[in-house]
């Protein structure tokens, strides 16, 4: 037994209207008449029943998905790959806020055009009993009936000022609709997705050429960079090399140790006494007291590593790398070393 | 072509008897566009006709601005082969041309969606034959902001780094970073437009499908999924529509807070500032709707779309623009006035640069285009109706608003804490990729003018079913028009 699809076209949506009651008295279902309109009239107008709609569900699906990975991001990622960057939080509070909310709406959105297109079954494979006419302001009425009952829907359709009647074989969808629907959605998203991560991965590799090295910013303020030591490797911080000095040391000459003497009042005394000895001014202050400069310890140190401390700082004692020239910081390093008992 | 016209009540104009009631409703017809319905083919042709013109001037607009975008596909090539060095941009001023062009671009990016989804949730009539236009008019500016982000990345070809994806290097992004904010709202923003006007546009392809043969009429088959004008399309269309304009509006909001977030928090004199968010927000808009009304009145005469546009949205523009233009002062003036007052040594020579020094020209001219110009005229309706001064103005609010970006940002960035490292940026190859930036925001809106109906019809045609005319006392007035 073949169903049959019956569609008329009218003006306006007075006959149309008229047309789907007439429809229901003839015992046709709601669920088999479609109105087809190129304006978005309300079902109110055609006197239906208003469509069941789940979009609003699905977009709330939508956001609590986009709230979760907004969550993967920023709450688990760190704490499964640990990056500690200086004295911040791992999960830092108003950022972890924005990305949530961003990631929320994204979903939200996502999730409404995705179930838009689901519950409208789009795109549409194959065809569908349609009429070009329905974008030019005529309003069609489709209904999908029994071959007995096609000659009187025919008859009622005509008789409420049908101006055209097209009536055809309903063929049911066939059964892999969904999915070749599916999989035209799915290509559409995948491809790019993978083809970026061949990329990614450094699968497809471009050598591209590049002559970053050689741009003019570089001589600025600044000569041009040495090659690191063949005993480099990356840590944290500058460290000292074994008979490789930072800087070239200067000589403790009177003229240095009168310099180094000058500087050391400025930027050393205060904590560690104008004779070194750690019982500066504010030597009282801290919770470790300043070191005795003139001790065994501190001259046994090699003259680099005095200088490595004035560079980097130790303990409480801060870096005086933006205090002193490095030049300065050997004249330091001679007036300490004049110290000695 | 149907002939049957009688038969269409909805479309119908009334014929009056009276004959100073038919006088005034051909007067309220030629100011209205919703009141001055057409009949759905003829609208429809309207709509379709200016995409198949390619005229002369068509071609060789599109050669040039093609070169344009040419020329700074070379600039950019020259970048990523030589290093940014080649920019200009230096220390101190790290933030050129191309971070005044991604602001620029997201503000005017963001008219599109207000017009779209904020007047479409507060179901402004005048909105309906703009939006579409509007819209465009975001894509495109949002294609160019990002791309004026990565012109702006050393190395361009490590972008891709910034995603959150299990990556070899076990790094995930660490959103620290005002920057990171700023890709995932971007990426929301471009992603939620970019559906958001499909999601408009599909009934029109639909239409478009309909109305076309060839290769057209194919594409148009693809791109429509299948549309037929269902009741049960066009209830999820509706809905998903109403969604979008509500979830939109935030992100929207959002982007250009974010944007101003990459700048505000810094400590950097004439940058760290808590109103910057409200106030880049309010920038965004002054320049989108002011972009919009150029659009508007370019493709008005250039694609012959009278009808559509009528002196009515100039107006409705221009009132908008005007309370952007008092908003936006407001905004300026309170960013000004506490820095000016704490009287902090940077804040106190920016100031003075831009009373009297080098600045100064761009400083006046700034406030000129966007506080006075805008201010003394669009009070009056005749100037918000004539539409070659609403271009006028509307163009000197866009050289206000990228001068504003740019004495944000190159400007101050040269007036550090450290007064040993100032410094003043002057653009090198950031020229070229501006031009051609814009170049290819015209260029985008013109291939996309030609593949896709710049006005809405099946929303006009929704206006216009409902038009109506209410005869009170002696006059004839407008009915409001809204189906849902």
């Amino acid at each position: 037994m073949a169903n049959r699809s019956v569609l008329g076209l009218y003006h306006e949506a007075t006959s149309t209207a008229d047309t789907i009651d007439r429809l229901r008295e003839l015992g046709v279902p709601d669920e088999a008449i479609t109105v087809m309109s190129g304006v978005p009239y309300t079902p109110e107008i055609l006197g239906r029943r208003p469509v069941y709609e789940r979009l609003v569900p699905i977009a709330l699906i939508g956001a609590v998905g986009g709230f979760l990975a907004a969550l993967f991001l920023t709450v688990v990622t760190p704490h499964l790959y640990n990056i500690p960057v200086g004295g911040q939080p791992l999960v830092p509070g108003p950022p972890t806020i924005i990305i949530v909310f961003e990631f929320t709406m994204l979903g939200t959105l996502l999730a409404t055009f995705g179930g838009l297109l689901a519950e409208i079954a789009f795109p549409a494979v194959g065809r569908h009993e349609y009429d070009y006419r329905i974008t030019e302001g005529h309003m069609g009425v489709l209904a999908v009936v029994d071959e007995t009952l096609a000659d009187q829907v025919k008859a009622a359709l005509e008789e409420t000022g049908a101006h055209d009647l097209k009536v055809a074989e309903s063929n049911p969808p066939p059964g892999p609709r969904t999915w070749q629907r599916l999989a035209l959605v799915g290509g559409f998203a995948v491809v790019p997705t993978v083809i970026g991560l061949l990329f990614a991965y450094s699968v497809l590799a471009i050598p591209l050429p590049n002559q970053m090295v050689n741009q003019p910013s570089i001589a600025f303020d600044q000569g041009p960079r040495l090659a690191a030591p063949a005993e480099a490797v990356p840590v944290q911080g500058p460290v000292l090399i074994a008979a490789q000095p930072a800087s070239e040391p200067i000589p403790s000459t009177a003229d240095s140790l009168q310099r180094g003497g000058i500087l050391f009042n400025v930027n050393c005394a205060m904590c560690h006494g104008p004779d070194g000895s750690g019982k500066g001014n504010l030597s009282g202050y801290f919770a470790s007291p300043p070191a005795d400069l003139t001790s065994e310890r501190v001259q046994a140190l090699s003259d680099q590593e005095i200088f490595m401390v004035l560079t980097q700082g130790w303990g409480l004692m801060p870096s005086m790398a933006e205090n002193l020239s490095p030049v300065e910081r050997w004249d330091v390093v001679n007036h300490v070393r004049s110290l000695r008992k | 072509m149907s002939t049957h016209e009688t038969e269409y009540p909805v479309w119908r104009r009334p014929v009056l008897e009276d004959e100073d009631l038919a006088q005034q409703a051909e007067h309220l017809r030629r100011r209205h566009l919703l009141l001055d319905p057409k009949f759905p083919w003829e609208m429809n042709d309207d709509v379709l006709k200016p995409m198949y013109q390619t005229s002369r001037t068509f071609w060789v607009l599109f050669v040039a601005l093609f070169g344009l975008v040419m020329m700074g596909v070379i600039a950019w090539g020259a970048q990523i082969y030589w290093g940014l060095g080649i920019t200009g941009l230096n220390r101190p001023v790290n933030w050129g041309l191309f971070l005044v062009n991604t602001v620029y671009f997201i503000g005017i990016g963001h008219a599109g969606t207000f017009i779209s989804a904020a007047l479409r949730v507060m179901k402004v009539e005048w909105r309906r034959p703009i939006s579409r236009a509007a819209e465009a008019l975001t894509l495109f500016a949002l294609a160019a902001a990002g791309l004026s982000i990565f012109m702006h990345l050393g190395r361009l070809w490590k972008a891709y780094w910034m995603l959150p994806y299990p990556n070899q290097r076990q790094l995930w992004p660490n959103f620290h970073s005002p920057l990171m904010w700023d890709l995932m709202a971007i990426l929301t923003y471009v992603t939620g437009s970019v559906l958001f006007v499909f999601l408009g546009l599909l009934p029109d392809i639909a239409m478009a499908r309909d109305h076309t043969r060839g290769w057209r009429h194919r594409l148009y088959t693809i791109l429509s999924l299948g549309w037929r004008g269902t009741e049960k399309e066009w209830a999820y269309h509706t809905t998903s529509l109403d969604i979008f304009c509500y979830v939109i509006i935030p992100v929207m909001i959002c982007v250009t807070t974010i944007v101003s977030w990459d700048f505000a928090m810094a400590l950097q004199p004439g940058w760290t500032s808590t109103i910057f968010g409200p106030y880049f927000v309010t920038g965004a808009l002054y320049a989108g709707v002011a972009a919009v009304i150029i659009v508007m009145a370019i493709i008005r005469n250039g694609m012959r779309l009278k009808y559509f546009l009528r002196e009515e949205h100039f107006n409705g523009m221009g009132i908008f623009l005007l309370l952007l233009t008092f908003a936006w002062a407001y905004f300026y003036f309170s960013d000004y006035i506490a820095p000016w007052y704490h009287g902090e040594p940077v804040m106190k020579v920016i100031f003075d640069l831009f009373r009297r020094g080098w600045a100064a020209p761009l400083w006046f001219l700034m406030i000129f285009s966007n506080v006075l110009l805008p201010a003394a005229t669009l009070w009056s309706r005749r100037v918000r109706r004539s539409i070659p001064t609403m271009l006028v103005i509307a163009i000197f609010v866009q050289i206000g608003m990228y001068l504003e970006r740019y004495l944000i940002i190159p400007v101050s960035l040269g007036y550090n804490e450290l007064p040993f490292s100032w410094g003043i940026y002057i653009p090198r190859t950031g020229v070229i990729l501006t031009i051609a930036a814009f170049a290819f925001v015209v260029l985008g809106y013109l291939v996309f003018s030609r593949f896709f109906p710049l006005i809405p019809a099946w929303e006009i045609l929704e206006g216009q079913i409902l038009q109506g005319l209410r005869r009170i006392g002696r006059a004839l007035m407008p009915t409001r028009t809204e189906l849902h």
